[in-house]
């Protein structure tokens, strides 16, 4: 038992290195990639706080590119208002129609923290559980591809960018509604890889990828991307191609956090669904 | 002995902010970023207590980690740096450790000891913290260019601190 206790004491340094590095390691494998509301309220308190003041200063370098996406934003929004549409017949438009309702409601934030330099990148929103933000959430900025909400406390959540080895963005083409996947192999911040092409099927720089609005994160034709370059595998059953996301992730302002309407309903289905 | 607590503290905080507000954004053709908060503990007096030192780093990792929610990561990269630091100096110092001076430093031990202490420590962090960020094996040599140009560029910063603020502390240390 001495002996023991003496080689304990000998080897120390050793065995308080492997302790903490064992910390390390499970609070790695256990915090990242799951939500976990109490670690994440305890530290929100402390990195938002000091985010969003840092955020407050450094905003006003960008001030003048940020207005210019929003008046951009706002242009594309007053096109789609009735009063921009020219009526050929008034007896058929009608403003309030039952026939359309609501599917997504959008809940905008401002981002205080972002990062594109590493392979797993996260963005912190200033928007928590007190304003309708919710775990599984798609956040767009105008209609772009951004991320997803992963973790959420009282004011501020954390959101997984697309810039994520665990983002694979279910999406299309809006050639001719191809379905293919989107991912992000690591590197550069503004290239993506498509994922899942047919043989059969024929791709040209410049072709739009849009989401497909198969996952109940994001809705029907969110922008993605744009094809730079299609890769012919001959070896594999799938080809893939490059693209060029239409979103300035290093740029990020102001964000749109989606909120599904139907989403329970949705869920409600898929569950009883199972149970046949 | 206080004074040397006072300026590792404030070097402490100063450097938490520095990486998390500052470097944290910095990206250089998608590949390379630095981490000069590593700089604490390449700066750790040489009397500091082995244990103080793992706890040291584990804070300093940990601190970062909150703001960049990934809990655990680069505390795990940082301990695994201060656990090599002590068997790095005893690899390239030729007197004991005893006799190197209060803290390392450029100027006091020479370019050459100052290089290798700080080259291999920070490329132990580096590798530890990309390959367990990406953790498969798929972007090998992507990541493996990523550890080389971001150890670069954390040393190249980590020289400049250098000759910026100890190059003529003379007396004072």
């Amino acid at each position: 038992m001495r002996n023991l206790f003496l080689f304990f004491r000998k080897h120390y340094f050793i065995f308080l290195f492997l302790f903490l590095e064992v910390i390390s390691l499970i609070l790695f494998f256990r915090y990242n990639n799951y939500q976990n509301a109490v670690m994440f309220d305890w530290t929100s308190g402390i990195s938002g706080g000091m985010n969003s003041i840092y955020r407050n200063i450094s905003e006003y370098f960008s001030l003048k590119r940020i207005n210019f996406i929003l008046s951009e934003e706002n242009a594309a929004i007053h096109a789609r208002m009735p009063e921009a549409i020219y009526l050929v017949d008034k007896t058929i438009f009608s403003r309030h129609d039952s026939l359309f309702q609501a599917e997504y409601r959008f809940i905008n934030a401002r981002v205080i923290s972002n990062t594109t330099n590493r392979r797993n990148n996260y963005l912190m929103i200033n928007k928590g559980t007190l304003n309708g933000v919710e775990p599984h959430m798609g956040v767009i900025s105008g209609n772009k591809i951004v991320g997803q909400v992963v973790n959420v406390s009282r004011h501020f959540s954390w959101v997984l960018s697309l810039l994520h080895k665990e983002s694979k963005i279910s999406a299309r083409f809006l050639k001719n509604n191809q379905m293919v996947s989107v991912e992000w192999p690591g590197g550069d911040y503004r290239t993506g890889v498509v994922r899942e092409i047919p043989k059969h099927f024929r791709v040209a720089p410049g072709d739009t990828v849009i989401t497909s609005g198969n996952s109940e994160v994001f809705p029907n034709g969110i922008l993605i991307g744009v094809i730079e370059q299609w890769n012919v595998q001959e070896d594999e059953n799938f080809n893939t191609a490059t693209l060029t996301f239409l979103t300035d992730f290093n740029g990020l302002g102001y964000v749109e956090v989606v909120v599904d309407i139907f989403r329970e309903e949705k869920e409600q289905l898929k569950a009883s669904f199972k149970e046949l | 002995m206080t004074n040397l607590v006072v300026r590792n503290t404030i070097r402490f905080l100063f450097l938490v902010l520095f990486q998390v507000l500052i470097l944290n954004d910095i990206n250089l053709g998608g590949y390379t970023n630095p981490y000069l908060y590593l700089y604490f503990i390449l700066l750790l007096p040489f009397a500091t207590p082995r244990w103080m030192m793992l706890f040291l780093a584990f804070f300093l990792g940990i601190s970062i980690d909150l703001f960049t929610n990934t809990y655990g990561l680069n505390a795990a990269a940082t301990v695994l740096m201060a656990f090599c630091r002590p068997y790095v100096i005893g690899a390239i110092s030729r007197e004991p450790e005893e006799e190197l001076g209060i803290q390392p430093s450029l100027r006091i031990q020479g370019f050459k000891w100052f290089f290798f202490y700080s080259f291999i420590l920070i490329l132990v962090h580096h590798i530890a913290l990309f390959y367990l960020d990406i953790f498969r094996f798929t972007e090998f040599f992507q990541t493996l260019l990523r550890v080389i140009t971001s150890t670069v560029f954390t040393l190249v910063l980590v020289f400049l601190s250098e000759l910026i603020f100890h190059s003529r502390t003379k007396g004072k240390r």
